[in-house]
């Protein structure tokens, strides 16, 4: 089998040629420079110089796929490469499995697992499906044997003009690393929230991490700390969330965490279905509580 | 200048409505009612304010079926003025989804097309290149802000490292985010208004093999103590233990 692959996130790129080892051969295609992606054991790595231009990468893989005798595409389900792979698909009229975090091979048929009812269910299909957009997470990182040879492609332009492009600032965060998480949500009410929490984050040892509104929307904290569906996937020894409602796009990203605890002035709110312990209060007054004990 | 402009909506069910069989393990959606999903609300949004600016007229497209009048009238509340319901949705299928769309899209005049980029319940994320393939119009994806000048648009989009500014003219499919807008909660009035305007219904006509087969629909296994404490002090101190053991 023979494996064509896409992704512009350098951590998910690892994980799938990790994946793939020993199922196939398999190419890289990546906008990502990182020396460090070409030591997965890929036959060759294409890297894709230009403006990121999603209906000018789908024509390059369009190409790539067809004369490079692929069975399979696997595009990483980043914002980018969910564009990607749905044009890539309508392009071709070629069938696409979403979102996938397992893939067995059969004869002639897949078996892939993914969310549905957005994480409330976990469906398990077989399809003929060629194409998949992959979630982060499919497997661990594990570096393979050589260097895989390089070559460049250049994106096309198309209609759509690129004028400009930023980038947010990376801090490096490690999540993935913490033994107590402490997550704060849309009830943390106001930006100087985090202060307030801080001395209590500092008190465990823990790290700061919030929900999607939080960290897109408001700013109240870095982007690279949202957990949920759309962004990390983290599995603490004790994940706090304080004024979380529990919607289960951020359930999906901190399910795997030993125990949870949940502060929140809903006693209704689904977060106290996902918890182990959960407060009902003010997360103003119960922290302190909380810190008291300490 | 007005414009012309379509919505694409989805009926989805309520998911915070959705329980678990305790003995098949699966997740009932029979009974739950179906609401706009909440892609396609800052979509509506996000069509809507362009046409306050801007004049023109929005429509609103929903493949799905007859229960989906209801989420046509939470699209009509929040301002928009003509509504098709195609019916004979079965299921999620994006290729298929995208060809009853395009194929409507293309009956009725538009300078643009606005949907979600990626929806609450499927979260497959592929209508909106699949819709811009099918209609050979320009993708503006996954923007945080649109602009617009006579037949020029220009949208911020983000993606996870940087933000991007773009810029195409019309038609055009564009994609929002979430962070686009705060969808609005129309006054009683308008949802009265609303619950009286027609529906433009029809059947799909397109027929589409699918190679897919469900083995199984489980929910995930969550097997939490859910120990909730209304009395603060008690908590705290439980909860005070358990972090200090994992420090
Ligand atoms: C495709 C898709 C992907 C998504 N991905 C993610 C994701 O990766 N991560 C994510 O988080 N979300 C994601 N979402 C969004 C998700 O659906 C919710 O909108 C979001 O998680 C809600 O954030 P929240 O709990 O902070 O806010 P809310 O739902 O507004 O909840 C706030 C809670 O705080 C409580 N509260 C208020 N004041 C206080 C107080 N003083 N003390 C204690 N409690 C208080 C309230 O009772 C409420 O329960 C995604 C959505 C979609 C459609
Ligand atoms: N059945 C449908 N009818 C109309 N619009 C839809 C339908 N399904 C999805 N959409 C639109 O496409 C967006 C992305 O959906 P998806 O590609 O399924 O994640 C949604 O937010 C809607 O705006």
């Amino acid at each position: 089998m023979k494996f064509l692959i896409f992704s512009d996130s350098e951590d998910s790129a690892k994980q799938v040629m990790t994946f793939l080892r020993g199922k196939g051969d398999f190419v890289l295609s990546s906008t990502e420079r990182n020396e460090s992606i070409s030591k997965y054991g890929a036959q060759k790595v294409l890297l894709l110089e230009g403006k990121p231009d999603p209906k000018g990468i789908a024509s390059i893989l369009s190409d790539e796929f067809s004369n490079g005798g692929y069975d399979y595409i696997l595009i990483a389900s980043t914002v980018l490469g969910r564009d990607i792979a749905s044009l890539f698909s309508g392009q071709k009229s070629l069938e696409v499995t979403p979102e996938i975090f397992d893939l067995k091979f059969n004869e002639t048929t897949v078996i892939t697992k993914r969310y549905g009812l957005g994480g409330k269910a976990v469906l398990e299909e077989e399809s003929k499906s060629k194409v998949f957009t992959f979630l982060t997470g499919i497997s661990e990182d594990v570096p393979g044997d050589g260097v895989s040879p390089k070559e460049t492609r250049s994106i096309p332009e198309g209609a759509v003009k690129i004028l400009e492009i930023e980038m947010k600032k990376e801090k490096e965060v490690n999540l993935e690393k913490a033994n107590i998480i402490v997550a704060v949500g849309r009830g943390l009410g106001k930006k100087e929230g985090i202060q307030q929490i801080d001395p209590f984050v500092k008190a465990v040892k823990g790290e700061f991490a919030g929900s999607r509104p939080v960290c897109l929307d408001y700013h109240w904290l870095s982007e690279d700390r949202q957990v949920g569906y759309s962004g990390r996937t983290v599995k603490p020894k004790v994940y706090v969330a304080l004024g979380i409602s529990g919607q289960i796009q951020h359930i999906a990203g901190m399910r795997g965490s030993k125990v949870v605890v949940a502060v929140n002035k809903d006693k209704n709110a689904p977060i106290f279905q996902e918890a182990d312990y959960g407060i009902v209060g003010d997360l103003y007054q119960v922290v302190p509580k909380i810190m008291s004990h300490l | 200048m007005p414009y012309d402009i379509i919505v694409l909506i989805k009926q989805i069910p309520d998911l915070e409505l959705v329980k678990v069989d305790q003995t098949t393990g699966e997740p009932i959606t029979e009974g739950v009612p179906f609401k706009l999903e909440n892609l396609s609300k800052n979509s509506v949004e996000a069509a809507v304010r362009i046409k306050e600016k801007n004049g023109g007229k929005v429509s609103a497209i929903l493949f799905g079926n007859e229960r989906g009048t209801q989420v046509m009238k939470e699209a009509y509340a929040m301002g928009v003025d003509d509504g098709y319901l195609i019916t004979g949705y079965t299921g999620n299928n994006p290729t298929l989804t995208a060809k009853v769309l395009a194929q409507k899209i293309k009956q009725l005049h538009y300078d643009l097309v606005v949907l979600g980029n990626q929806s609450a319940d499927s979260m497959s994320g592929l209508l909106p290149g699949l819709v811009a393939t099918e209609l050979n119009v320009p993708l503006l994806p996954n923007v945080i802000s649109i602009d617009t000048a006579e037949k020029i648009v220009k949208a911020s989009t983000a993606t996870e490292k940087e933000v991007i500014k773009l810029e195409t003219s019309m038609p055009v499919v564009i994609s929002v985010t979430q962070e686009t807008n705060e969808p609005r909660f129309p006054p009683v009035l308008q949802i009265i208004k609303a619950g009286k305007k027609a529906i433009n219904t029809e059947q799909s006509s397109i027929k589409l093999d699918s190679t897919f087969r469900t083995i199984s629909r489980k929910a995930p296994k969550s097997d939490r103590k859910r120990l909730t404490f209304e009395d603060v002090d008690k908590g705290a101190q439980e909860v005070a233990k358990v972090l200090k053991e994992a420090m």
